[in-house]
């Protein structure tokens, strides 16, 4: 590791102390060790999590020949990826809204935005499930229409947090740079698109992945949204694992962990670990 | 965004996505590599003879259908049978309350066949298209949850009872005694979560029906499981099997078929019908209102009262069928089993457990008042 | 901020063209549904799947039974200590991080994330599945009490007696352990945010005059980082209060937290017009908190001016 340098330690080299890094490791072991248990078990030859078996590779190749689960994937994604997009649009307006107006109602509009995140999720789900009755929201339509109405409840929880990151990246934008534009004639579409969306776009990626993983991971409210030919992982995984967890899941969960790690790791070396570290 | 003036709870959102940001990337990619579009096969098979398009969407419980019967019976009809998933009867039931998001068969159990029924939320039958409706024992062709069965037809049925270790009890727990009013097992006990079914089984053990529960009774009841909670471990979540083949507990108030699945891992495992008797349990197949495939909803049914097929299904899940014609075709090991098929004496004392909707909120607060006690 | 607000007056067509699209959906997709659910807060069940709504105000009286209250309060204690630890095990791994070399900070925050990428059940299992009668952790303090029993041997002490599995799993003890497995990224996030934009000069400072470690942190450190402190405290106690999975799977039988009590309601109980209730009640609750929280902020904020 790189963190042990063979300089002398400076006062301010926490992270080079002892205790600080006992603290860290026995965090990070707190964290992964029953990560780490679950993918040792995904190998394990017995229908339960219970006692270690002997080595098998026969719940991967269960979990790759699960074609329903596949199913379940794709559709997760392609939630997660409309969803985001949407949010991110819904969300920067809502953001730029909140930072540049001062507009009557202004706090309840801020209140109301906040409520989707502490809204308890079953109620949302509740609230959910009837709206799209009442609406005779149509069901059986082709995919990816089908994914319609989880898509449009997953944006209405997304995208009040992608408001929050944009505003508050906004508020390190200088105004004199927008009105210097206007002066030079640009137009208020142009001075949006060439001033405010190029210092947004941190506050932008930053919404947009934290949209995806809300979406990504939702249960409760995607279990009340969803119809027959809409299952999402997050649902298929409940139901799967809602009596005991078979090694199945476990190689399906070992597969995700792995290609996260894999390709987190690919993508912090392609864009750079600075450019990364700055985005925040 | 590491200039931004930000205040109060936005800082803690907005910074949360550092991190999430950061490991986001990953799962975008991730997810994309190893998936494809699902193909729509639905469209190029042939057309069932129901005249309906070839698709069903079967919603089922976990573990609950032979390893073939889907692909067999696309083989043989060609409907390809859509089955998803749900967890629990209270799940289906909140699903549908507000209107039937496409399924065509769902497989409630007796007293949510008789609450969904009274709520109209399912269809009657049409006997003329389920002539295999004549494999199931005498007992299930009329029942008390759905009399002439309008409603509904056999698919299992369950009766709840004491799974246990055997090498950990004194002696096979024949008594409700054992779980409900005494310490001998102190620690080691895990009962249902569901409150509906735990007062009408302390009712059985206090030598009341399981239907004629009163108020007063509740009350009653409400003290003794009090008193008798320092000795559960854990209220369960019909994942009693699992704590009991786990070692987590020695006795659990489970299914019989639950207990039946794990017998086969473990020889050290027991189940028993406690002599003042149970509460019977049945899984139907019922068709929702608003069915888009009413028609292959019913040509399945009658596919899965099948002789051949029900013995198939049930050499998967082990749970006790009330097919007879299926039931003869089974090996003697499963027909003898104790477990799955108690003795005729034990099972009289059984009975089903209608559904209540006076009683159902006052089971509820009284078991929230247990727990919060 | 930078720069006074426009009035929305004076600038009415980009303000519109701003304000319509996130109004509408906010409206439509989240007030219209959650408006049916508050009306049903005040209707009563008339049939299995029939609700009438007839202003009774019985849903909240029942709500506001000391049988409730008292689950809220204990879900409270329960969201509060879960928060507290996430605090005391986070802090420090926030300044690990923020004192981390350029190059490994990106790597050490993708850590603390990680865990965040598996499905929060499996993640629930995979914990139990360690703490479990016969688990690897129950192991594990056998294997140490073990060796120390060997250790007393070889001085000539008794050995100790034989280990008895301690009770991991399904009590409180769990809950809490649990929550503060799910909710630990949730507060070391917004720490690290708020100790990243310290001025480190002022601890060197405080270290040069001669101030210790642990007096730098409480006098200098802690102050500065008020703000995240509070707000990692916030965004780790709403979701904790709201937490039903793990009481459901990992509790005892005097675990049920308040979000259990109206998950029943909805599914169980099939009593949406009380479930409702309860939901609003928590929502009250929670909406207080925040106001209570970005209240403090803006004061801090003025103070600092």
């Amino acid at each position: 590791m790189a963190l042990f340098g063979r300089q002398p330690i400076a006062p301010l080299e926490y992270t080079r102390k002892l205790w600080m890094r006992s603290w860290v490791g026995a965090t990070l072991l707190f964290l992964y060790a029953p990560l780490i248990l679950l993918m040792v078990f995904s190998f394990n030859d017995s229908k339960r999590n219970v006692v270690w078996k002997g080595f098998t590779l026969k719940y991967y190749e269960k979990a790759f020949a699960n074609e329903s689960l596949v199913e379940a994937m794709v559709n997760s994604l392609t939630i997660a990826l409309l969803a985001t997009v949407f949010s991110v649009i819904l969300g920067a307006l809502a953001g730029v809204m909140l930072w540049r107006f001062r507009f009557p109602m202004k706090s309840a509009v801020e209140g109301v935005m906040s409520l989707p995140i502490i809204v308890p999720e079953i109620c949302l789900g509740v609230a959910m499930l009837i709206f799209f009755a009442r609406m005779d929201w149509p069901t059986g339509l082709p995919w990816p229409l089908n994914l319609s109405a989880i898509t449009i409840a997953h944006i209405t929880f997304c995208f009040p947090f992608v408001a929050m990151v944009v505003r508050s990246r906004m508020a390190s934008f200088n105004r004199e740079q927008e009105e210097a534009a206007k002066d030079l004639g640009a137009s208020e579409w142009q001075t949006f698109r060439d001033i405010l969306l190029p210092h947004m776009k941190p506050g932008l990626i930053a919404g947009a992945l934290l949209a995806f993983t809300l979406s990504l991971d939702d249960f409760v409210i995607t279990f009340f949204t969803s119809g027959p030919d809409t299952i999402t992982f997050p649902v298929k995984v409940y139901s799967m694992v809602r009596f005991s967890v078979t090694p199945e899941v476990n190689a399906a969960s070992t597969i995700l962990i792995i290609l996260t790690i894999v390709l987190t790791a690919v993508a912090l070396k392609l864009q750079g670990v600075k450019g990364i570290a700055e985005t925040h | 965004m590491s200039n931004a003036t930000f205040g109060g709870n936005k800082l803690g959102r907005r910074s949360l996505l550092q991190g999430l940001g950061v490991a986001a990337i990953g799962i975008s990619f991730g997810g994309l590599a190893g998936c494809s579009k699902p193909e729509s096969g639905a469209k190029d098979a042939k057309i069932g003879g129901t005249g309906e398009e070839p698709k069903l969407n079967f919603y089922n419980w976990d573990t609950y259908i032979g390893e073939t019967t889907l692909a067999d019976f696309k083989g043989a009809s060609g409907v390809d049978v859509n089955m998803t998933l749900f967890a629990s009867n209270d799940e289906l039931f909140a699903k549908l309350r507000a209107g039937n998001p496409g399924y065509d068969l769902i497989v409630p159990s007796n007293d949510f066949v008789e609450r969904m029924a009274a709520a109209d939320m399912i269809v009657p039958l049409d006997h003329a298209l389920i002539p295999n409706f004549k494999n199931a024992a005498p007992e299930y062709q009329d029942v008390p949850y759905d009399p002439k069965r309008k409603y509904s037809m056999p698919y299992t049925w369950l009766a709840l009872g004491i799974g246990y270790r055997k090498s950990k009890v004194s002696s096979p727990p024949d008594s409700w005694k054992v779980l409900f009013d005494s310490d001998e097992y102190k620690g080691r006990i895990a009962v249902l979560s569901e409150a509906g079914d735990m007062f009408r089984l302390y009712g059985k053990y206090l030598g009341k029906s399981v239907n004629s529960l009163t108020p007063e009774d509740i009350k009653a009841i409400e003290a003794m499981m009090i008193k008798q909670k320092p000795n559960i471990k854990a209220f369960h979540e019909d994942n009693g099997q699992d704590l009991l083949l786990k070692g987590e507990v020695d006795l659990v108030l489970e299914y019989n078929g639950d207990i039946a699945q794990i017998m086969s891992e473990d020889a050290d495992i027991g189940f028993v019908i406690p002599k003042e008797g149970s509460q019977l349990n049945s899984d139907n197949l019922c068709i929702p209102k608003g069915a888009p495939h009413p028609k292959n909803a019913h040509a399945f049914i009658n596919y899965l009262l099948d002789a051949e097929v029900g013995k198939k299904i049930t050499e998967t899940i082990l749970y006790p069928t009330p097919n007879a014609a299926a039931k003869a075709l089974m090996p003697d090991s499963y027909k003898n089993n104790q477990a799955v098929f108690p003795a005729a004496e034990v099972l009289a004392k059984c009975e089903y457990a209608k559904f209540n909707p006076e009683l159902q909120p006052k089971y509820e607060k009284a078991f929230t008042r247990v727990r919060a006690a | 901020m930078a720069g006074a607000l426009q009035d929305w007056r004076q600038h009415k067509r980009p303000f519109a063209a701003i304000v319509s699209a996130p109004i509408f959906w906010l409206v439509l997709f989240f007030l219209v549904p959650m408006g049916i659910v508050w009306l049903y807060s005040f209707g009563q069940n008339v049939g299995p799947a029939a609700i009438e709504i007839t202003g009774t105000l019985d849903n909240y009286k029942r709500a506001t039974e000391w049988l409730y209250l008292s689950i809220f309060l204990k879900s409270l204690a329960v969201a509060a200590l879960v928060t507290f630890i996430c605090l005391i095990v986070g802090f420090p791994v926030a300044m690990a991080i923020t004192f981390a070399t350029e190059k490994w900070r990106p790597w050490l925050l993708l850590a603390i994330m990680l865990p965040f990428w598996t499905n929060l059940l499996i993640r629930t299992y995979a914990l139990m599945m360690l703490m479990g009668q016969n688990g690897y952790a129950n192991k594990g303090l056998g294997a140490m009490w073990d060796g120390a029993s060997w250790l007393r041997t070889l001085v000539g002490l008794q050995p100790l007696e034989a280990w008895t599995p301690v009770q991991l799993l399904y009590n409180n003890f769990a809950v809490v352990l649990g929550l503060v497995y799910v909710h630990l990224p949730f507060m070391v996030l917004p720490l690290y945010s708020a100790l990243d934009r310290l001025d480190k000069s002022l601890i060197e400072a405080s270290l040069d005059l001669g101030a210790g470690h642990f007096r730098t942190l409480m006098k200098i450190v802690v102050p500065l980082a008020g703000s995240g402190i509070a707000a990692g405290v916030m965004i780790t106690l709403i979701p904790a209060l709201g937490a039903y999975l793990t009481p459901d799977l990992m509790g005892g039988t005097d675990s049920q937290m308040i979000a259990n009590v109206i998950e029943r309601q909805f599914k169980r109980a099939n009593d949406w017009p009380f479930g409702a209730a309860l939901s609003f009640l928590l929502i009250y609750a929670m909406f207080a908190l925040v106001a209570l929280q970005s209240l403090r902020g803006s004061r801090a904020k003025v103070g600092a001016h």
